[in-house]
């Protein structure tokens, strides 16, 4: 398959995409990353890296319906595509692949 | 929630997003923004919530996120555009051409203007070190020595080389004509006919090592280390030693056979744009004009220029300067008080080698510079003419809305936008624009020998330099968008539905605007008008104000020194000729330039501290007073038979009145060197430019050979003059002889007023013709807009007269409204620049009574001609096809 290169910070927006399931918009995504990383970035960059990765086919999106918080705009709602998780499994493995050849590393195994 | 009003984001913001943002993008951004921004407000109150829409808003100004620009640019359109534009300026030609050649005059105009300040701007800015260089300026602010002067002691120099290591190299230069500096004879050695030159100056051979001018032929390094060296410019190398080497070569001045000078060196011409112009550079090399001059602190006579070395801290140099020299040199034979005040009262300071030509008006060096309020003056005129053209433009543009109403609300109804229009108006302005710079380009050209004449330059059109071309070209666009902007706007906003039913009035509208804008060309107009006018006035009252001594008729012969002994022989011949009324001997003339000799008198009962004044100390004949027609109002004149005379002096009535003796006759005073006796006070004359009030004078016997005056009184000038040159010959058959006349080196003291004034005049013309222009078109188009009302008035009755005064009457109101407005201002402006005389003509009603009835008179008979035949016209031509 041919790569098509993903950004760190698109590679982010893009897991955060996924982890909200559905939920997944503008401000959720600011807020999410925020929360998770306790990086704080502006809304035009979340937008930007959004619709860099729907041009790119990993995003699909769809309108909500409109209700009269937002003052009545409707939010564009994303949702990750088959292409955007191979993306994301193939930079995965990319990683774990490189982090499996680092001498004396042992890999961190969820407890969960 | 509360029943207050909920806070909103900052609505200007809000609006720019919409502005700005892609349609397709606007909802996710503008709802995500309002989201947060109420989340915000929740969080952290209304108020960083609003700053942090605002932030939101600008960061999410990007290139992905913006509209794309609407204008395409095919050329198709292009070229359909200048083609309306072309049809439309072809069609009326009038109208095309007064747009056109208003633009063209203003813009020549400018060009010219625009020239010679380039031209002023760029004084001595071509030597390699020009940032070091510097010339020391002394300012006393106390005292009867107040002013600026760049005369220095001959030991200053080395005194400031000496304490001093700030400075690298320190140069003198003394082009002072007491001391041979300015115009001498000279020939080569092995001649026998002398030429006379000018552009003399001694000058250490530092001077050279810090201009560091390219040098021709020699070593700059040595050529005028020597004693009797001399180096000369290329153009006079060229004219004495046609195509040879001249070092090493001999020539003599002021037939001085005893001391001929050896050429060190062929440095090139200085620039025109130089404030120093000198030909022939002589070495100070063991000259002492006499004894003990080297240290003499007492005579001030020696420009000096300086050398800094690199990052140097002028300004505390300049702090530094004062206090040292007067506490180790200057202030050695002064008193305490008087080292005190001067050091209270006095500073050195250093002016910038580039400043010099531009900013030295209030400081006397004896050189003709620049001033930099003209560069200001004549740029602001030129910028008001260019102004009155460009509103040429936006009124007929606007004032013929009606005939272009129709197209707009066509074009509109077709599906046109509102952008196309502006883009189609524009491209007509620039057309416009393009044609008016090519016809401007053209007339600066046609007009430059002329403006060089009237400015006493030598500019030329810079056509091959690198930035003229586009620098015109983007003025031609700039002018162009500038001058059609408004227009375009104005003529695109027609609503389609009010122009196509006929609503729109006929290019009444915006008339107040027009109005303004007509009253703001014939306020600058007539401002101008009054200007030239009292400038004019000021110049006729200096050039026949009673100067206290006769001008006419009086012929200075020059270069008589050099007759030796035989000068005598000469005053006597001469005074044997029938033309000849009396003869004086004296280079000291009340003209500026002339020799000037500047002392300290004071009253020898009296202590010389507190009680010394400055005066000129000129050196005279006995038939000086009756030569020049001056009058002694008290005493006598010379007398060739009182020998004591020898120890008298004739003081003015200035001197006079500053040494206040009750009874002046038979006083005696003393300039610290020999003690006069007062014999007579003559009538205050004017012997420096108006500018300055009459100083002290005193007339003390002497030889000074340079100069004879003779008065002449004869009906037959040209005799007189063929007479007088005859017994020169017979004198000095060697010699040519060389003459002016008094009179003409009076004007020559006020050629820069002249030609202000005729600088101001010509531009003034230019201005007004620029705005009848203007007027002549408007008008001309309004009455053929009412030209059915004409008809209809005439047919119910109305007399031709009555027709003729409602049309003249629009117009008339507005220029008289623009001379209620310049009068006041003009008046203010020309106080302003008579400030600059000591003796100056007053400003009275007639100037405005004067320019006021011309300006009328001027739109009259531009509006006259169409309002007259409009309303001779038969109105059935006007009525019948309706």
């Amino acid at each position: 398959m041919h790569r098509i290169h993903l950004g760190e910070f698109e590679e982010l927006v893009l897991l955060l995409v996924a982890v909200l399931h559905g939920n997944a918009y503008g401000v959720s995504v600011m807020e999410e990353i925020e929360q998770q990383t306790g990086r704080s970035v502006n809304i035009s960059a979340v937008h930007a890296a959004l619709r860099r990765l729907e041009e790119k086919g990993y995003l699909r999106s769809e309108w909500s319906e409109a209700t009269t918080q937002r003052g009545g705009r409707r939010k564009r709602l994303f949702d990750i595509t088959q292409a955007g998780r191979a993306a994301l499994e193939q930079s995965r493995d990319t990683y774990l692949k490189l982090w499996d050849q680092i001498p004396g590393f042992v890999p961190k195994t969820n407890m969960a | 929630m509360s029943t207050a009003k909920p806070p909103r984001p900052p609505r200007w913001a809000d609006r720019f997003l919409e502005w700005y943002c892609r349609p397709e993008l606007l909802e996710e951004i503008q709802g995500d923004a309002y989201e947060l921004f109420d989340v915000r407000c929740a969080e952290k109150g209304p108020k960083t919530a609003r700053r942090a829409f605002v932030w939101d808003v600008l960061r999410s100004f990007r290139l992905s996120t913006i509209r794309k620009i609407t204008l395409q640019f095919s050329p198709d359109m292009y070229k359909s555009n200048f083609k309306i534009a072309w049809r439309n300026m072809a069609k009326h030609k009038m109208y095309s051409s007064i747009k056109i050649g208003g633009f063209a005059i203003g813009i020549a105009a400018c060009l010219l203007i625009a020239l010679f300040i380039l031209d002023e701007l760029n004084y001595d800015r071509h030597y390699p070190e020009t940032g070091r260089i510097y010339r020391v300026v002394a300012e006393m602010t106390d005292g009867e020595f107040a002013g600026k002067g760049v005369d220095f002691p001959a030991p200053f120099a080395k005194a400031l080389k000496d304490e001093f290591p700030e400075f690298e190299k320190v140069a003198r230069i003394n082009p002072n004509s007491l001391f041979t500096g300015g115009g001498n004879p000279i020939r080569r050695a092995e001649a026998t006919q002398n030429t006379y030159e000018e552009g003399f100056t001694f000058a250490d051979q530092e001077l050279l090592d810090i201009l560091q001018i390219p040098m021709v032929y020699g070593d700059p390094k040595h050529a005028l280390d020597e004693p009797n060296t001399i180096v000369i410019t290329k153009r006079k190398a060229d004219k004495y030693f046609p195509n040879e080497n001249p070092v090493g070569k001999t020539i003599i001045a002021n037939n001085n056979t005893d001391e001929p000078v050896k050429i060190g060196g062929v440095i090139a011409d200085f620039p025109p744009n130089s404030h120093l112009q000198f030909d022939f550079l002589i070495t100070m090399k063991g000259v002492e004009f006499y004894p003990g001059e080297g240290n003499n602190w007492n005579a001030s006579n020696y420009h000096t220029y300086v050398l800094l070395r690199p990052g140097t801290d002028i300004v505390k140099l300049e702090q530094k300067l004062m206090p040292v020299i007067v506490d180790k040199y200057l202030g050695i034979n002064l008193s305490k008080a008087e080292v005190d005040r001067v050091k209270r009262t006095g500073r050195i300071y250093l002016q910038a080698v580039p400043d010099i030509h531009l900013h030295s008006a209030d400081i006397h060096d004896g050189m003709s510079h620049g001033d930099i309020r003209f560069v200001w003056l004549f740029g602001a005129i030129a910028g008001f003419i260019l102004l009155i053209a460009g509103i040429n433009f936006i009124n007929l543009s606007t004032a013929r809305s009606a005939n272009r109403a129709k197209e707009v609300g066509l074009r509109k109804t077709v599906g046109s936008t509102r952008e196309y229009l502006i883009a189609q108006f524009l491209s007509e302005s620039l057309l416009f624009s393009a044609f008016s710079f090519l016809l401007g380009l053209i007339l600066a050209w046609l007009l430059l020998p002329y403006f060089n004449q009237l400015s006493g330059k030598s500019l030329q059109l810079p056509w091959l330099s690198w930035w003229f071309l586009p620098s015109i070209a983007v003025s031609t666009i700039l002018v162009g968008l500038l001058a059609g902007v408004y227009p375009a706007f104005y003529l695109s906003s027609f609503k389609p539905i009010n122009v196509l039913k006929g609503n729109l009035s006929k290019g009444s509208k915006n008339s107040s605007l027009r109005s303004a804008l007509v009253v703001f060309q014939f306020t600058t107009s007539i401002v101008l008008i009054i200007g030239t006018l009292v400038v004019t006035r000021q110049m006729n009252y200096i050039l026949n104000k009673k100067l206290g001594f006769e001008k006419d008729q009086v012929m200075l012969l020059q270069g008589t020194q050099t007759l030796g002994d035989k000068t005598q022989t000469l005053k006597k011949q001469l005074q044997q000729l029938p033309a000849v009324d009396a003869v004086t001997i004296s280079d000291y003339l009340p003209i500026k330039g002339a020799k000037r000799n500047g002392n300290t008198v004071w009253d020898v009962k009296k202590e010389q501290d507190g009680n010394s004044f400055g005066t000129q100390f000129w050196q005279v004949d006995y038939d000086y007073i009756h030569t020049l027609g001056m009058k002694m109002i008290q005493g006598r004149a010379f007398i060739e038979a009182m020998r004591s005379d020898s120890q008298g002096v004739i003081i003015n009535q200035s001197l006079a009145k500053k040494l206040n003796f009750a009874q002046p006759l038979g006083e005696r005073i003393t300039n610290g060197r020999q003690t006069f006796n007062i014999i007579g006070i003559v009538e205050d004359f004017h012997f420096e430019s108006m500018r300055e009030n009459i100083e002290g004078m005193c007339l003390v016997l002497g030889n000074s050979p340079n100069m004879v005056a003779v008065k002449l009184h004869s009906d037959n000038l040209q005799k007189a003059v063929q007479d007088i040159s005859a017994t020169w010959k017979s004198i000095a058959p060697s010699q040519p002889i060389r003459y002016t006349f008094l009179d003409d080196s009076f004007a020559q003291m006020y050629s820069d007023v002249k030609r202000i004034g005729r600088i101001c005049s010509n531009f003034a013309m230019l201005a007004i013709i620029v705005a009848c222009l203007g007027l002549f078109a408007l008008s001309t188009y309004l009455a053929e807009q009412r030209s059915k009302e004409i008809g209809i008035r005439k047919v119910l009755g109305a007399s031709v007269g009555s027709i003729l005064g409602m049309l003249l009457q629009n117009f008339l109101k507005l220029v008289l409204i623009a001379l209620v407005i310049a009068a006041p201002l003009a008046w203010y402006l020309m106080q302003e620049w008579l400030k600059d005389f000591a003796y100056r003509y007053q400003i009275r009603w007639d100037v405005f009574v004067l320019a006021g009835v011309a300006v009328v008179l001027i739109s009259i008979l531009t509006i006259g001609f169409h309002a007259l035949r409009s309303a001779l016209s038969n109105p059935l031509d006007a009525l019948r096809s309706e």
